[in-house]
């Protein structure tokens, strides 16, 4: 053996070792954080590497970086194989694929590293344009590691440039050794054609060695890097809940008997190790952050951050690798991940509304991050903002986040001949669906409008139902989304009990949160049902023609559709709404604002913000109608009490010219006669 | 500092409430129960001096059945130390009576401040704090809607009618607490829990002769609804007539 051949192998070994002691101290780490079980439906999880990971369906939202980005993804693919050649040549002098390929397949394998190695070359090259002239605003802030992302790049660019040196004065050479499909580097090779054949063949050799040592570079230098994603973002897909498997958006019930110092994330020990795994795998994109409405109004909450500063916090707590850590001036011990990296200010600028986790390429859950920390603020330390005592106090005293009385539930049905559940019963009857009217729908005089408007729609169907009137009682989502998952777990337990007692099974509800709650959250803790939202069942009904619609054409209104996040984003669901108002009044213009469908901006209402105050920065509401208005409509419509309010207040507040309505009081309008 | 808080369990106060068949109390079925607003300012006034202070106990001590040491446990699941039931079957509505229980029982606890809310907001008589300062011989100071300890002196300031007095007095003293003092803190979870592991005592309650007894209860006259006679001029002469028939206010 070679003394060459000696020192490559000792290199490789080297480096191939301290590499899987770093990957080894890596996963050390990750086993701080608290158990989640991450390997349910393992074909689910595949399909999701597939689709997310390898065809790359969540990069490929930004029209600019999703291409580029996909195009240095794909090429390391491709070229990895080359690379696993390249490095047995070092071993095993001469060796080649072409060995045991057949002919044609090996000319595609040839062919296809010279394509991607140009095209890995062009992307890097417009990376570097991007970064340095259109300078996307996204990828600023939060103290990102600019220094990290050039480096990275210098190192892919100086990747291709070795690998194609190597097979231009390879082919210079030995010349006629390339043939056509070597379309990139022949052209090169007779560039070079000048070159003394002993010489290219010395800078060949140099170029393999150049690159195969900056291959093992990389490879070594990514654990100290925020681009470690290469390494673990295909991981990160697949044990992500982001995009299923299961219910999206769910929060898990916590166990409150157990015997345990806190409640909640106070630091990184408290998080699971999948909320670690994605501080490790955030490249610092900053698509969450750009679509987050608290950091687009000027909020301090940036979900990025967030998880950068999982990250740094773990790294700091372990003394681990300083993947580009920070120096703290006090005591590694006396700080936490909150207060001294994430304020709580950030924490509760947050409305849920799940656009952040939507856009993250390699599925992270910021929310579930901030979740946590919002537990532990409420159930470890009662720190919250003022505002929200009055709303946890009633919720537990009078059954609904306002101070209404119990007693006036009801009220808004009085005349209007609707049974309640304890009515039905009292008659013998058992009635088919229950129509949940939540907290808005029952005591906010604009929501109860609508209210009524569904009723009617649901009685001119023909359809049997009833209500709970005054034992209806709030399902405790806006205490869950504010972090008190005791109060939470207290009310659900109390609805579900209720629901359990008149044996419903199907029921509606005009409210999204309701719908999530009642139909996505509420099976953890043994209530099942059949939930569905007045929007799919309205639609429904128009799809079956049982709405008897008036034969006039009624108003050409021109709409905008305002996408709820807890409908939309949370369960899917676009088209019903939209769809809804096309069925019911087919003259109606349907136009959509900038931001819509699952890119939708929130109203910001969501993640208890409601009973918040907005204190920083532009109003989220202002925000969204300003974009709404923007499209001409006359009229916005909502399929959400709390999108409802928001827009409405907006609308007034500029007294623009357009009015707010809820999809049902659109059909209802349409109603026939009779 | 040793702190006794006296609190009170009442109905939760934008119920609708209904008399029970007896006539003379509210039926309390469907009814929400939590410690008195009041009284809630006065465990967390005491909560606050003892933090302050960096040590202390903080007693809260209520009068009633079984059902008030949920109440019991709330106060301490912010943070008071230990709970005192002082068990009748019902709170009666002779506060004397209800003063002399509790004085028996502050009066060899060693306290150097108790604490009442002003009054409670189902009763309202404000009787019981002052009375159990005379019992036990203590100043006492009411309404108090700021409070500072120093020593064995406080100083504490009362809300007048267009001003506010600074008054001094020497402890250990009774002292009412007006609302705006501090705003009651929100237990937490870990609260709770911590809670049900703390003492709680229950002893009968010395009432004594109980003199003061609700004869009858009743509800406020229903305010009889709005009526629209018409409108326009016409409708004036009509409105007109009612006002000094009618309303008599003519």
């Amino acid at each position: 053996m070679s003394a060459e051949r000696v020192l490559f192998v000792f290199v490789l070994i080297v480096a191939a070792g301290f590499f899987s002691l770093n990957v080894q101290r890596l996963v050390q780490y990750l086993r701080r954080g608290r158990d989640d079980h991450r390997l349910d439906h393992p074909a689910r999880r595949l399909w999701n590497v597939l689709r997310i990971g390898i065809a790359q369906a969540k990069i490929l939202r930004d029209p600019v970086a999703g291409p580029m980005h996909a195009g240095i993804f794909w090429g390391f693919l491709v070229l990895t194989a080359g690379t696993v050649e390249l490095i047995v040549q070092g071993i095993v002098p001469g060796f080649t694929y072409a060995r045991f390929l057949p002919r044609p397949v090996y000319l595609a394998y040839s062919a296809s590293q010279d394509a991607f190695a140009a095209l890995v070359l062009a992307a890097v090259a417009f990376a570097f344009f991007r970064r340095l002239v259109l300078h996307p605003r996204r990828l600023d802030g939060d103290k990102t590691h600019h220094g990290d992302a050039y480096f990275i790049l210098g190192m892919i660019g100086g990747l291709m440039v070795t690998l194609l040196a190597m097979f231009a004065f390879d082919g210079a050479a030995n010349p006629g050794a390339l043939g056509p499909e070597k379309f990139v580097s022949r052209p090169l090779a007779a560039l070079l054609a000048g070159v003394a054949p002993a010489t290219a063949a010395s800078v060949a050799h140099t170029s393999w060695w150049l690159h195969v040592l900056l291959v093992l570079f990389f490879l070594n230098y990514l654990p100290y890097s925020k681009h470690l994603h290469v390494v673990t973002s295909l991981f990160n897909v697949f044990f992500s809940n982001t995009s299923g498997p299961g219910q999206k958006g769910v929060m898990k019930a916590m166990d409150l008997e157990a015997d345990v110092e806190q409640f909640g994330a106070n630091d990184v020990a408290q998080l699971t190790w999948k909320n670690l795994l994605d501080g490790y795998s955030c490249t610092e994109c900053g698509r969450c952050t750009a679509a987050c409405p608290a950091n687009i109004t000027g909020k301090p909450l940036s979900p990025r951050k967030v998880v950068i500063n999982t990250r740094q916090r773990l790294m700091e707590s372990v003394g681990g690798l300083p993947l580009v850590q920070e120096h703290a001036a006090t005591a590694v011990d006396e700080r936490h991940l909150l207060d001294d990296y994430i304020t709580e200010d950030e924490l509760w600028a947050c409305t849920s509304c799940r656009a952040c986790v939507q856009e993250c390429p390699v599925s992270i859950d910021q929310l579930e991050i901030i979740n946590e920390m919002r537990r532990y603020l409420v159930l470890s330390e009662s720190r919250f903002p003022e505002e929200l005592q009055p709303a946890f106090e009633s919720m537990e005293r009078n059954g609904s986040p306002w101070a209404f009385s119990p007693a006036d539930r009801g009220k808004w049905a009085e005349g209007l001949d609707i049974p309640t559940m304890a009515e039905a019963f009292a008659a013998g009857r058992r009635p088919q669906v229950l129509y949940w009217v939540g907290c808005m729908g029952s005591f906010d005089d604009r929501a109860k409008k609508t209210t009524v408007a569904f009723a009617r729609i649901l009685k001119a169907c023909g359809i049997d139902f009833a209500i709970l009137g005054q034992e209806e009682s709030c399902h405790g989502d806006p205490a869950r989304r504010m972090g008190n998952e005791y109060l939470y777990q207290m009310l659900a337990r109390n609805a579900i009990e209720t629901l359990d007692r008149y044996q419903v099974r199907t029921i509606v509800t005009a409210c999204p949160h309701c719908f999530h709650q009642l139909g996505n959250e509420f099976p953890q803790l043994g209530g099942m049902y059949e939930v569905i939202h007045h929007s799919t069942f309205i639609e429904r009904l128009l799809e079956e023609g049982r709405v008897p619609l008036q034969t006039e054409e009624g108003q050409a209104l021109t709409v905008a559709y305002h996408d709820s996040c807890y409908l939309g984003r949370y369960n899917d669901v676009y088209d019903a709404p939209r769809e809804t108002i096309r069925r019911a009044l087919p003259i109606a213009k349907l136009v959509e604002p900038e931001r819509s469908r699952d890119r939708g901006l929130c109203c910001g209402a969501g993640g208890g913000r409601m009973w918040m105050e907005e204190r920083t920065g532009k109003r989220i509401n202002a925000e969204r109608t300003e974009e709404l208005l923007a499209t001409g409509a006359d009229t916005i419509a909502v399929a959400c009490p709390f999108c409802m309010t928001m827009m409405a207040d907006s609308v007034k507040s500029r007294e623009a010219d357009a009015r707010v309505v809820d999809i049902a009081e659109v059909v209802a309008d349409r109603l026939a006669p009779g | 500092m040793k702190i006794a808080v006296c609190i009170k369990r009442v109905p939760d106060m934008e119920s609708r409430f209904k008399i029970a068949a007896n006539g003379v109390s509210i039926d309390e079925t469907g009814l929400k129960f939590d410690i008195s607003d009041f009284d809630a300012y006065a465990v967390e006034v005491a909560l606050q001096i003892n933090e302050k202070a960096g040590s202390g106990e903080t007693t809260v001590i209520c009068l009633g059945p079984d059902v008030v040491q949920e109440t019991i446990r709330k106060a301490l699941s912010m943070g008071a130390d230990k709970g005192v039931q002082l068990k009748a079957d019902s709170v009666p509505a002779d506060s004397l009576a209800i003063a002399k229980a509790l004085a028996a029982e502050l009066k060899d606890g060693g306290y150097e401040l108790i604490l009442f809310g002003k009054h409670s907001l189902d009763a309202m008589t404000g009787g019981a704090g002052t009375m159990v300062a005379e019992l036990l011989g203590l100043p006492c100071l009411t309404a108090a809607s700021k409070l500072e300890i120093s020593g064995s002196k406080a100083v504490a300031r009362r809300e007048l009618e267009g001003a506010a007095e600074m008054l001094e007095f020497p402890l250990p003293a009774v002292v009412t607490i007006d609302e705006g003092i501090a705003r009651p803190r929100y237990p937490s979870l870990k609260g709770i829990m911590a809670a049900k592991k703390k003492p709680l005592e229950v002893k009968g309650a010395q009432l004594g002769e109980v003199r003061v007894i609700v004869e009858k209860m009743e509800l406020p006259a229903e305010r009889p609804p709005g009526r629209i006679i018409g409108t326009g001029p016409d409708a004036v002469p009509e409105l007109v007539r009612l006002l000094q028939t009618e309303a008599k206010v003519l």
